[in-house]
């Protein structure tokens, strides 16, 4: 079931994340944790980590090294 | 029993996709009505969308210059985690964190533009199955911006301009001061073009005006703020304060950096030191 999840970020990183030539400001990415998150705590609650990580992905935070716990 | 059956299933008819359409419908919609042809109804849409995410982009470049400060420490922990990158990331992000630098990119800017992009490709799909009234051309070379892009030439001068406007945009905005990853940045936008020609045009068109825009923002910044203003300038920036005239002035009375001098220009990105060389040639 998480290779759909993982299948889903790799569909992101071929199409929107190619458009955008930014890096994240978080070790390791988002997608990167958004597939650790996956793999670790299964589809379901890894993409409600990812989903709560990308929204930690804004300028007001501090950003560094936030691997999936 | 038998009649339940019988009764056909519900169809989906709500998708989240659905109403993103409507409101750009809309949004397009109300932009044509002010007169802009529909092309140029995309084109105000993006520099719509662009000037509300100005803010974040000023912050973006603002830590981006703040981060060059550091780039010489940055070389060298790069340096010597030179063989592991899952080490050599840590240490980057611990050096963040140690002095307080906040990394320039985050994910917010482009994630906000993803539901704007869908709910774009969707209403030109409408817009080809049901032509709206008026003029659905480009500057007399795209003849429809609801078609794919290749069905006629001036798509694929479209696509060039893309290709063009997507590198220059890397050139200013990308964050990232490793080398191998800035060439993939660079090469990206040559395989991106082989999925983006079966787009419709217009959807072409939205990526050429944020490119440029991007490339509009990167030189206004660049001539507004120095690129490495003394420390002590930057102790107390925030995205309010005026752009510090003096330091400008030291830097523009400065003659043009010998290459070899010392750790810091050349840990610069090359493109920058170039650039200003050229800059203090000119006054």
């Amino acid at each position: 079931m998480y290779r759909l999840g993982v299948a889903a970020v790799w569909l992101y990183r071929l199409t929107w994340g190619a458009l955008f030539p930014t890096t994240c400001k978080y070790h390791p990415s988002c997608s990167q944790y958004a597939v650790d998150a996956v793999r670790a705590k299964g589809l379901v609650r890894g993409s409600a980590l990812a989903g709560w990580r990308l929204l930690r992905c804004n300028p007001w935070s501090r950003g560094g090294f936030d691997p999936v716990r | 029993m038998e009649p339940r059956r019988l009764r056909p299933r519900p169809v989906i008819l709500f998708s989240p996709i659905t109403p993103l359409e409507h409101a750009m419908r809309h949004v397009l919609n109300g932009l044509h009505s002010v007169g802009l042809p529909w092309a140029w109804s995309i084109v105000g849409l993006t520099v719509i969308v662009r000037m509300i995410l100005v803010p974040l982009t000023v912050k973006q470049i603002h830590s981006m210059q703040n981060l060059q400060r550091f780039a010489p420490q940055m070389k060298e922990i790069q340096k010597k985690y030179k063989s592991d990158r899952q080490k050599q990331n840590e240490e980057l992000m611990k050096f963040y964190r140690e002095n307080n630098i906040n990394p320039a990119a985050s994910c917010l800017p482009m994630l906000l533009q993803l539901p704007v992009f869908i709910s774009l490709y969707y209403a030109l799909r409408h817009f080809s199955k049901h032509p709206p009234k008026g003029d659905l051309s480009f500057l007399h070379f795209i003849p429809s911006i609801a078609d794919h892009t290749t069905t006629h030439w001036g798509g694929f001068v479209l696509l060039v301009v893309y290709v063009a406007s997507q590198m220059a945009s890397t050139l200013y905005m990308s964050a990232t001061i490793d080398k191998t990853q800035r060439i993939l940045f660079m090469v990206m936008p040559l395989v991106f073009v082989f999925v983006i020609a079966r787009f419709p045009a217009g959807l072409v068109l939205y990526w050429v005006t944020t490119n440029l825009w991007t490339v509009g923002q990167g030189l206004i910044t660049r001539r507004l703020m120095p690129k490495t203003p003394p420390p002590s300038l930057l102790q107390k920036r925030t995205s309010r304060t005026p752009p510090q005239q003096p330091a400008r002035q030291e830097e523009a009375a400065a003659p043009p950096r010998p290459q070899t001098d010392g750790a810091r220009p050349a840990a610069q990105p090359r493109k920058v030191r170039r650039k200003k060389q050229k800059r203090s040639g000119r006054r």
